[in-house]
């Protein structure tokens, strides 16, 4: 189900004004849910919806996909009105906290859905043993939903999300309950879709991984929407620019404040940069496990070894930290705005 | 309606129906069935000659009847309101199913469960009258008195006939869940809506009996207008026991009221539950 060329300029998702509110009693006393909402996300995007809890976003995800209807408002996907049959074939999608048909096998969970999804029989078996094989859970697909640890019921999640191709996945909390390793491995799924043309929608609370992943983010209070934008300029402090330098000395130091100082910036801060604490831990139990670890290929107890996926992310066994010996110096131009960094 | 459509429902019919069968409740029901209906043959010490054949088949037929509509029931709202709990209804009909294809999916794999529950209780019925039927048999022509006899065909049309019921027993259990917002309710409403479809038959002969023009009768009457009357299907006896039989057309006429209304309730439920929030 390929979008044709003709919608590419359109955004992957339309939210104009909306508004939903719940009946919370009989004597219709209302809860407003999302209050005057409007959202573009960009196509072959990853987007983070944020927000404290009961904020809004698993309703604005729920209307996007037709579930509840909104109170005012239009929703639109790939330029089909929300919740009709066109803009959910073009949708994957992971609600939050699912618990899934605990009598099946993880296999024929996912064939169940495929079939869903009108995946055609003769690509079936195929697709569905790509898919398990993408989320890491080939060696667990045999065994029974419901033996299955919260990690896993995410991963097969993940994997009924995205066994019919979508376009568009909308993940509600992919990563709640799942171990940084697990989550690592989800956020490789996401980019790799990112990399083939989808576009990912998340509602998360680990702000960390976020960031790492997301193009765009938008967070929400109380249904409304507080703050949108590219992650890059959201986060950055545009008046201030990082180095990072290696084989730093203090020879080093005094020639470069000097060389600032010709060009009337100054120098504020030298310090080694940090990797993140989810980052470190990757990468520490990723080398553990031996050199040929998957994406998802960390040992739970023994008998839990998943797939081989190899995780592009993650460098290679025995290698110290790739930034460890950096130097890490920020700069404050006091003219006007400097040249863009390089990467 | 295309192929697809009818995949999908399909697909959920097998799924609802596999999950159903691993239940321990339904275990638990079908044991007890086969229990009542084993133990008529426990009294057969005393020789009731040819009634012996009707208090064995009453059993089997209480069976069917009492354990039967409680499954309908209860099976019925629990695995509606598991998909909901455990948001696998989101899963699916955010993807391109439509709400009356989960709806008609249900619908189907609880009816294959209901069907192998008849089947099940009807075949130990059946197994237990021609045991006994074959013993009685030899012990009335020594003492030359007339043979006992039961018809294994009117048997199979009462099983089609309770397949039918029960369709409809879980027709208004669907429809109530369309709109229950918790197990319990839905539970506690189909349950006494069954209730009142089976007593309605005598609510109606209570009215016929005195007729009076007061609220409570115009009530009722009006009720028997609408509702089903689900003592129209119990049949069992004349089927099964007299030698001869039912006219087809009594059989007929009760098939097409089970017809009449299982699609109505459906469509009520699915028009109920198109709209309702997930
Ligand atoms: N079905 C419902 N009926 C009534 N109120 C609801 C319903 N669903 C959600 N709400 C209310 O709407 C508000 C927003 O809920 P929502 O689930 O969208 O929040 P959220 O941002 O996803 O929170 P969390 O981070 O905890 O998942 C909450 O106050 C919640 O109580
Ligand atoms: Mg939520």
């Amino acid at each position: 189900m390929p979008v044709s060329s003709a919608m590419s300029f359109l955004p992957a998702i339309e939210i104009k004004n909306l508004l939903k509110d719940y009946r919370t009693s009989l004597r219709g006393v209302k809860l407003r849910a999302v209050d005057g909402l409007s959202l573009r996300v960009p196509e072959n995007s990853i987007f983070g919806l944020l927000g404290p809890n009961g904020s809004g976003k698993s309703t604005t995800l729920k209307i996007l996909l037709g579930l509840v209807k909104p109170t005012v408002g239009e929703c639109s996907v790939f330029g089909h009105p929300a919740g009709s049959i066109e803009a959910r074939e073009l949708v994957g999608f992971l609600p939050e906290a699912p618990y899934f048909y605990k009598h099946l096998s993880g296999y024929e969970l996912v064939r169940f859905y495929a079939r869903m999804s009108a995946v055609p029989t003769g690509v079936l078996e195929a697709r569905v043993a790509e898919t398990l094989d993408l989320v890491g859970m080939t060696t667990a697909a045999d065994r029974r939903v419901g033996t299955y640890s919260k990690g896993m019921l995410q991963r097969i999640g993940l994997a009924q999300a995205i066994v019919h191709d979508p376009q568009l996945v909308i993940l509600d909390e992919p990563t709640a309950g799942v171990d940084p390793l697990g989550s690592a491995a989800i956020g490789a799924v996401l980019l790799a879709m990112k990399r083939r043309g989808k576009t990912v929608v998340l509602c998360s609370h680990r702000l960390g991984q976020v960031e790492e992943l997301c193009d765009h983010v938008a967070i929400l209070d109380k249904g409304r929407l507080v703050l949108e934008g590219a992650i890059a300029s959201v986060l950055a402090r545009q008046e201030q620019h990082v180095l990072t330098v290696e084989g730093w000395s203090a020879a080093a130091y005094e020639a470069v404040k000097s060389a600032l100082e010709a060009h009337n910036a100054s120098l504020l801060n030298v310090e080694h940069p940090r990797i993140s604490l989810e980052k470190l831990f990757v990468e520490k139990l990723s080398r553990n496990t031996g050199e040929k670890t998957s994406s998802f290929g960390y040992a739970h107890g023994r008998e839990e070894q998943y797939g081989p996926l190899g995780r592009p992310e993650t460098p290679p066994a025995a290698q110290p930290l790739p930034h460890a010996p950096a130097v890490e110096v920020s700069l404050w131009h006091k003219g006007k705005k400097p040249p863009t960094l390089p990467q | 309606m295309n192929r697809e459509a009818l995949q999908r429902v399909a697909s959920l019919a097998t799924n609802t129906f596999t999950e159903a069968l691993r239940q321990r409740f339904f275990a638990f029901l079908m044991l007890l069935g086969v229990m009542l209906a084993l133990s008529g043959i426990l009294l057969r010490t005393f020789n009731f000659g040819t009634s012996e054949l009707k208090f064995l088949a009453d059993f089997g037929f209480g069976g069917v009847f009492l354990f039967g509509s409680i499954l309908a029931v209860v099976m019925t709202v629990q695995l509606f309101f598991s998909e909901l709990e455990s948001r696998t209804a989101l899963t699916l009909l955010a993807r391109p199913v439509r709400r009356w294809e989960f709806f008609i999916g249900k619908f189907f794999g609880i009816q294959i469960l209901l069907a192998v529950f008849i089947a099940v209780l009807i075949g130990v019925l059946g197994a237990l009258l021609a045991m006994r039927s074959w013993e009685l048999g030899r012990e009335a022509l020594r003492l030359g008195m007339p043979e006992p006899w039961f018809s294994t065909h009117g048997l199979l049309v009462f099983a089609f006939l309770q397949c039918l019921r029960l369709a409809i027993v879980s027709a208004l259990t669907l429809f109530v869940c369309s709109f229950a917002r918790t197990f319990l309710y839905a539970v506690v409403v189909s349950a006494m809506a069954t209730l009142a479809c089976q007593l309605q038959g005598i609510g109606d002969a209570a009215l016929a009996q005195n007729k009076q023009e007061t609220l409570l009768h115009l009530f009722v009457e009006n009720c028997g207008r609408v509702i089903p009357d689900l003592q129209v299907f119990d049949l069992g006896a004349p089927l099964v026991l007299q030698r001869e039989g039912l006219p087809a057309t009594v059989v007929l006429g009760v098939i097409g009221y089970g017809l009449l209304y299982i699609p109505v309730l459906l469509l009520l439920g699915i028009w109920l539950f198109r709209d309702r929030e997930i």
